[in-house]
């Protein structure tokens, strides 16, 4: 890729070249030819001078568009797939309306709510889409909240999550007490050592079960309240933590609606963009075998994912190597070793070797003896 | 596995630099045959006047002169906009080459820079979708909003937008036969027949107006000049003229169709993409279609809501989810373990630990809760209590 940007860096140095040279034989020309028309005998002159500028404009500008040819040979021999292959019309036919408003709701869960008016205005496939309104209420008290940690404003966030403190709880998430910390740091920051140990007094207490060991930490700042930036508490005033405590906002608020934590939208995009060269080379493939690679069960390959896009236990057999299912689910030895049913089914016929007379067969992977009984049927 | 693959990353950009380099192209092309025809012409001029200099009356000179002056002048303009149009595509595509010279110096997925980059990618994967379905303001909007009007072919999309609504709706050949013109020899180096449909289409507008005679002019005209490889048609045209609009017979009924006009533009559409090399579909279509397919898991259609995880994108069942339905699933030769309560990957650092119920988390998540109840867990799908101790540790190979 480098080498394509210096490419086109020499291209811009070659076009100014050529145009520039072209552009002056033919100046040269218009003047030769201005002469001429005061003083008639220059126009053998003007003759020549006009062959000349013929010459240079073919010359040069063929030369222009042979440097640009040489650009685009080396455009095309750089990337590989041709997304031709891949294009299937019908995989989405007739679901405009579900792809308009994933785009919809992506808009409005990144706050670009302009964006989303103008696309619902112009997007014929969301005129009468209902649905849109409850996500705009939602997403618009959101950014509100966030905007407003932003701003170091902390009231209605607090408010927010008090108001929803038994969801938080069950989901694990410690909001409130986080916002309580960021006002507590803002009130020492501010210079109001009294109005912060009131307010620890106030809010810490009821969370001191699983975080006493934080609170006592976060007490000690106290004692520096004068000269914070030399204490050893100087990290805890960095100013990322508000945006972090936007961040958190955004999430709890995400997760108490049931809201994804990273837009839908954008994370099958970067899915894609990881899985489409992938598609890409091995469609080319089926399609010479008349196959789309859209029409089939499942992909033919396997697309490298980073752990973050991975939403599902996936469970492939050790044995069989095929994914484990309903009607073939993953079965757990004693020992501690797990393959699928169907592959379970056949070590107990004795089909593999290993069978042992009277129920009992070696697991695959260890020595240990063990029967059908002795299998539980596991849940990822 | 935060590790990115730059090379696959890379491999499907080929359109976000072809369209400004066939544009270039084009451009340079005729600006070449514009200078070569015009200079051509004036030096001949100048020859003739040479020859002619002794006989000709002075102001007959002076004019001739001046006609010559003026077509270098205006060659120069047109030169001079030539030169500005090329500067600016070829700025354009340095800048899109940059933009992907930067993937090859991220090395992790959760970098901050790789994340924004991520970000411009999907804004301009968005734009290409919305110029192409027409929604030019929101197209506008984001483009402003990001500065990314040179990630965006806006020029382009116009021309196909503008081109297509004239032949739906006004049912006008002329903005695609001009077109045709000046893209002449590359058609016929990917073999299209556009223009003789588009002429096809003026030939039976001429019957369907009860103007035979005109037809005929132009079929000699337009229609002949494509007879080495579109003789039956064309003289299946020619019998439409001994039909009337109305008639039943096939297939004149079929060619005396209104919804031609769609295909058409359907048919412009496809080759402008084609000369452009653009797909057929948004990127963001093929995007979509590849990556909910390799996102998706037999749990994302379970009609059992539980096993639907709400950060998964083929989990959202009104929008993605829809759109995921028909797709193949994702394979996987390998396991791979995401605890129910974190998220987290399940492996020999973090194991999955099986409960008496047959219910699998991860020992970290186990452990955690562990200490908030007193060495109990609760395995969240089931509701029942367990000792931690009594969770049995799987081996995943």
């Amino acid at each position: 890729m480098d080498s394509l940007v210096r490419d086109c860096e020499k291209l811009s140095k070659h076009q100014t070249a050529s145009m520039n040279k072209t552009l002056a034989s033919i100046e040269a020309s218009i003047r030769a030819l201005q002469h001429a028309q005061t003083d008639a005998s220059a126009l053998a002159k003007a003759h020549a001078q006009s062959q000349q500028t013929q010459e240079t404009a073919a010359e040069q500008l063929k030369e222009l568009a042979t440097n640009v040819a040489k650009y685009g040979k080396h455009v095309e021999r750089t990337f590989k797939v041709d997304l031709g292959v891949v294009a299937e019309s019908r995989a989405f036919e007739h679901k405009a309306g579900e792809l308009g408003r994933a785009i919809a709701l992506h808009f409005l869960r990144s706050g670009e709510f302009g964006l989303a008016r103008s696309f619902a205005a112009e997007d014929a496939s969301l005129a009468e889409d209902a649905g849109l309104a409850g996500a705009w209420g939602r997403f618009s008290a959101m950014h509100e909240l966030v905007a407003q940690v932003h701003a170091r404003e902390l009231g209605p966030a607090l408010a927010w999550a008090q108001e929803h403190r038994a969801q938080l709880e069950a989901l694990g998430l410690g909001l409130e007490f986080a916002l309580h910390r960021l006002r507590f740091l803002q009130l020492i920051e501010e210079g109001e050592p009294g109005r912060a140990l009131a307010y620890a007094r106030a809010w810490f207490p009821p969370a001191a079960g699983a975080r006493l060991a934080e609170i006592s930490h976060l007490m000690g700042v106290l004692m520096y309240a004068r000269r914070l930036h030399a204490s050893p508490y100087a990290a805890l005033f960095d100013g990322g933590r508000w945006a972090d405590g936007a961040r958190a906002v955004a999430a709890a608020f995400c997760a108490v609606a049931g809201d994804a934590a990273a837009s839908p939208l954008a994370v099958s995009v970067a899915a894609g963009a990881r899985a489409l060269a992938v598609v890409g080379k091995v469609s080319g493939l089926l399609r010479d075998r008349r196959v789309e690679w859209s029409q089939q069960d499942e992909l033919p390959v396997e697309v490298p994912l980073p752990d973050a896009m991975r939403f599902h236990s996936v469970f492939a057999c050790p044995v069989s190597k095929e994914q484990a299912s309903r009607d073939n689910p993953p079965m757990a030895l004693p020992c501690g070793h797990v393959v699928c049913r169907a592959s379970l089914d056949k070590l107990a016929r004795g089909v593999r070797p290993g069978a042992v007379a009277s129920g009992r067969f070696k697991c695959s992977y260890c020595p240990q003896l063990v029967t059908m009984g002795d299998a539980q049927r596991v849940h990822f | 596995m935060d590790k990115i693959n730059v090379d696959y990353m890379l491999a499907i950009e080929e359109p976000f630099l072809k369209v400004p380099l066939e544009q270039l192209k084009r451009e340079a092309r005729q600006s070449q045959k514009l200078a070569e025809r015009e200079t051509q012409l004036v030096t001949s001029g100048l020859a003739d006047l040479m020859k002619k200099q002794g006989s000709l009356p002075p102001e007959e000179y002076s004019r001739t002169l001046d006609g010559l002056i003026d077509k270098l002048k205006v060659l120069k303009r047109k030169l001079e906009e030539s030169k500005q149009e090329e500067t600016l595509l070829i700025n354009r595509s340095k800048q899109r080459a940059a933009d992907l010279n930067e993937l090859s110096d991220f090395t992790s997925a959760t970098q901050p820079e790789f994340q924004r980059w991520s970000r411009t990618r999907l804004e301009r994967v968005l734009i290409d979708y919305m110029l192409r379905s027409g929604n030019v303001n929101t197209a506008k909007q984001i483009m402003e909003k990001s500065n990314l009007e040179h990630f965006a072919d806006s020029s382009l999309f116009a021309l196909v937008m503008s081109t297509e609504r004239e032949l739906r709706e006004q049912h006008s050949c002329r903005g695609a036969l001009h077109w045709c013109a000046e893209n002449r020899s590359a058609l016929r180096k990917i073999q299209s027949s556009l223009e003789f449909e588009l002429r096809l289409q003026e030939f039976i507008e001429m019957i369907r107006g009860k103007r035979n005679p005109e037809a005929i002019a132009y079929a000699k005209k337009h229609l002949i000049t494509w007879s080495d490889t579109q003789l039956p048609r064309i003289q299946r045209a020619m019998t439409l003229l001994a039909f009337s609009p109305t008639t039943t017979c096939l297939p004149y009924k079929n060619m005396f169709d209104v919804a031609r006009w769609d295909g058409l533009a359907h048919e412009f559409r496809m080759v402008i993409f084609r000369l452009y090399n653009l797909p057929s579909q948004p990127l963001l279509h093929l995007l979509l279609q590849t990556g909910l397919s390799a996102l998706k898991t037999p749990a994302c259609q379970s009609d059992d809501a539980s096993e639907h995880n709400r950060n998964c994108p083929v989990c959202q069942t009104d929008t993605l989810g829809k759109l995921a339905e028909g797709l193949p699933l994702s394979h996987h030769s390998n396991s791979n373990l995401v605890c129910r309560i974190t998220g987290e990957k399940m492996n020999e650092d973090n194991p999955p630990m099986r409960l008496p119920n047959g219910y699998v988390y991860s020992l970290s998540s186990l452990t955690e809760m562990s200490k908030k109840l007193g060495g109990m867990v609760k395995c969240p799908r089931s509701g029942e209590m367990f000792m931690l101790k009594d969770a049995k540790k799987l081996f995943i190979s």
